[in-house]
Order: C-alpha cells, then structure tokens, then sequence
C-alpha cells in the first residue's frame, strides 16, 4: 500500500489502530477532522424529481412516437395533391391558352367574358385567362368570327395587322399575305401595316399584299360558319388551300399556272361539287378522286 | 446489447421504480460535475429520456451505467465552458448543537464558509470523488464504477482533495 493515499485510508475508516493513532498526532488532524465533520454535513440543493419524471414520461413519449406532420404519409399525399392543384391553376391562368381547329374541323369555344368564338378549319387562337376582363387580347393564326361580349377593349392580332374592337360580330381571316376583316356588327378597328381602316355594320375590308379593298356585304353571319365558302376574286391557290382545309385533304393540280381570280360560293361539307365548281371555273378535270387526296389535271 | 429482459424497463412501473431510486444520485452527481442546478437537471432528465427511449436495448442490470454514460458524453461538450459555481443547501446547519458559545458558532461558521471556498477550488475529478463520498455517501469502489475509474484512482483523488482542502483552509487563517 502506498502510504500516498493513507488520507483517503482514515476518511473511510479503514485506518489500524496503530495508523490512526500516528495519524492523529500529526499537526494537520485538527483541520482533517473538521473537513470529515463538516463536509459529511454539505447537501446538495433540493430538486423536483416527480417534476423530472414527468418531464421524462412526457417527453420522450412525444418525441419517438408522434410523426412530425410533414412526415406523415398522408400530409405528403395532400401536400402534392395541393402543389400539384396550385400549379395546375396557376398554369390555366397565367399560361397561354391554345385553341386549335384542325384542317376539315370548325371549333367554338366561349372566352371567360362569354366572346363565343367560331374557329374555321385549320386555325388557332391563342390567349391568356389571367385576368382575361382587363386585358382582352388573343392571337389568330387562321380565320375566325368573333362575338364579342361587351366590355373592354377587345384586340385581334394576327401576322397581319390586328383588329380592334368594343363589342360587337366580326370575322378575320388572315391567310398568306391577304387579310380580311368583315364587320357583323358594331364598329371595327383595323390595323395593317400603316393602315387604319375603322368598318362599320355590313362591310368587309381586305388587304392583299399592297392593295386595299372595301366592300358591302349582306348576311349577319360569315357563310363557312353555315357551310358556306365565299370567294371574292381569289386565285386558284388560295381556293385551293381553303379546300384543303375545309376537307383536310390534299388537293394536287397538275396543270398550266392560271392567275384568273375566282367570285363565288362553295359548300363546306360536299367536297364534290366543291371540286366540280373549281374544274368547272379552271378548266381542269378531276383524274383522281380519294378522300385523302385529289388531282387535278388540265382538261 | 442482448436483449434477456425484453420488457425489463420498458414498464412504466419498473422505469419509475429505477427512476426514483437512481434519480438522486445521478442529479447530484451531475451537480458536483458541473455546480449548476440547472444543467445538473436538464442532463438527469435527458439521460433518463435516452434510457426510455431504448429501454428495449437496455436490461435493467445495465440500466445504471447506461445512465451514468449517457450523462457523461451528453456533458462532453459543456464541460469546458463551464465555470464551477457550487451552491449549498443552507439548511446543512441542521445540527443538535444550538447549545454551544456564540463564539464557537461564528468560528464554525467561518470554517465551513472556507470549506465551501476550497471545495469549490478543487479539481473536478476530486471534487467529484470527495463530494460522492462526503455527501452520497458512496463507497471508492461505487464512485469507481460511477466515474469508470480504478478504485485506486478514486483513493488518490480523494487523498489528494483532502491534501488540497487542508492546505486551503489553513493558509485562510
């Protein structure tokens, strides 16, 4: 044993007789004894341990046991639901929105303020809902006839010019290079180029490449929305890509190039007599005949 | 760990049995450690937390070191900002000895006022070892276990408290 630790030896009683008799002859006992006496007498501060416990049970009950709300399984199923739903909303407000008639179809849709719109074959219109009654403005790739509903004002634009209007029946046709507007109803602003044409109830204007032409018209409603084609003084082509469009079919002339412009009507729903009219006008005759494709040959 | 006691503590009724009986001797244990109420508490509270949460993995006859280990890595950290503030009940002067001198008394007094001083100087370990065995009243060879040291270790440290003390107090004079 090292006597080193001879201190520690009397402190737990485990001095001989001999050894604590020595031991209390030293000068230091005194003070020894009295640190045994007193510190033997020290206590630590009171606590609350029932609180402790409490504390315990509860808190780590809470913490293995419930799920965190974001962990759940269920709140993961509903947080996507909703994102998912928010951006679906906010993508049918903020994004354009796309209406497309495809070639021998005719489509008509309401705009949010109740426009009707009648898209004609092979045409597309594009818009954005956001905050649709401030700001009523739509693109036109094709021919369309609006109603418009009465409000604000209501702007068409197309590669050609664009129209505009307070509320009232219109039809534009922008196609290649010719535009034309034809007033139902109301008045109608038309812009080409540097040209501004104000139209009013009955009159049609058109613009083909430079020249400019302002006519009466009679009926309340563009024929093709009642299965009508009107031409007035259009080249066999631009029938021709009507034609495609109207019956989405491929129309092929195998003949001389023939720049006579063509007045008249055509139906919409028998390509036919539709092609009859056109071999009859162009002298052409039909050397074939499928629904997908047509030629056309000189007579 | 082998699990022989599946449910050992995981009832509440043994875990507060073995709460109750170690509660104490932990949270002053922690006390000396840190001479902090506040951190002596918040520590015995999470080492019990930890041992409810495992209660799985720990069997009962290892439940009391477990404790006593998580005390210890939880207070790694926080030992050494720590600053050692110890704070006695001052209800230690609970003796049966009212009868002696007015004089004798504020000399007591004086004495235990630089026993505090002293102690309170003493190095953690032999604060830790004299005071579990002044105030716990453990036996070297529990504070052994308790401070995961040799049972000699433990005699040293307290010889070498009570050399400390002694000098202290006698250059206060």
């Amino acid at each position: 044993m090292e006597e080193n630790y001879e201190l520690a030896k009397w402190l737990a009683g485990e001095m001989t007789e001999a050894e604590l008799l020595a031991f209390q002859n030293t000068p230091h006992y005194a003070t020894y004894a009295k640190i045994a006496d007193y510190s033997s007498q020290l206590k630590a501060p009171d606590f609350d341990s029932d609180l402790l416990y409490k504390n315990t049970i509860s808190n780590s009950k809470k913490a293995p046991k419930v799920i965190p709300f974001y962990q759940s399984k269920w709140m993961k199923i509903v947080a996507i639901f909703v994102v998912f739903l928010g951006l679906t909303l906010f993508f049918r407000t903020t994004v354009t929105s796309t209406e497309v008639a495809e070639n021998g179809k005719k489509t008509s849709f309401a705009l949010p303020d109740n426009s009707q719109i009648v898209l004609n074959s092979g045409s597309e219109i594009q818009y954005k809902k956001w905050d649709w009654n401030n700001n009523r403005k739509l693109d036109l790739n094709g021919e369309a006839y609006f109603k418009v509903a009465h409000g604000k004002k209501f702007e068409v634009n197309t590669k050609l010019g664009t129209v505009t209007v307070l509320g009232t029946q219109f039809n534009v046709k922008a196609r290649d290079n010719r535009f034309d507007v034809t007033c139902y109803e109301g008045r109608v602003k038309v812009i080409h180029n540097q040209h501004e044409v104000i139209i009013t109830k009955g009159t049609s204007v058109t613009f083909d490449a430079d020249t400019f032409e302002k006519q009466t018209i009679e009926n309340t409603k563009p024929e093709w929305t009642a299965n009508q084609i009107v031409f007035k003084k259009e080249t066999l082509k631009h029938i021709l890509d009507e034609l495609q469009r109207q019956y989405n079919c491929e129309i092929v002339v195998n003949a001389k190039v023939n720049l006579q412009l063509f007045s008249g009507t055509m139906p919409t729903n028998d390509l036919k007599t539709a092609l009859k009219i056109v071999s009859s006008t162009y002298h052409l005759k039909i050397s074939k005949f499928e629904t997908a494709k047509v030629i056309l040959e000189d007579f | 760990m082998e699990n022989t006691d599946s449910n050992g503590i995981c009832e509440e009724l043994i875990f507060s049995r073995f709460f109750n009986a170690n509660v104490k001797s932990l949270r002053n244990y922690l006390y000396y450690k840190f001479g902090n109420e506040e951190k002596a508490n918040d520590v015995t509270q999470e080492s019990f937390i930890k041992l409810w949460e495992n209660c799985k993995n720990v069997p009962i006859e290892k439940a009391k070191s477990y404790i006593y280990t998580i005390a210890n890595n939880t207070s790694l950290n926080e030992i050494a900002h720590q600053k050692v503030v110890l704070k006695y009940a001052q209800s230690h002067t609970q003796n049966d000895r009212t009868n002696l001198n007015p004089e004798f008394l504020i000399e007591e007094e004086q004495f235990k006022q630089k026993l505090e001083k002293a102690i309170a100087g003493l190095t953690e370990a032999q604060r830790m070892a004299f005071l579990l065995h002044r105030i716990e009243g453990k036996k070297y060879h529990e504070i052994a276990l308790i401070l995961e040291i040799s049972v000699k270790a433990v005699e040293k440290r307290i010889h070498g408290a009570l050399v400390t003390l002694r000098t202290e107090i006698e250059q206060f004079k």
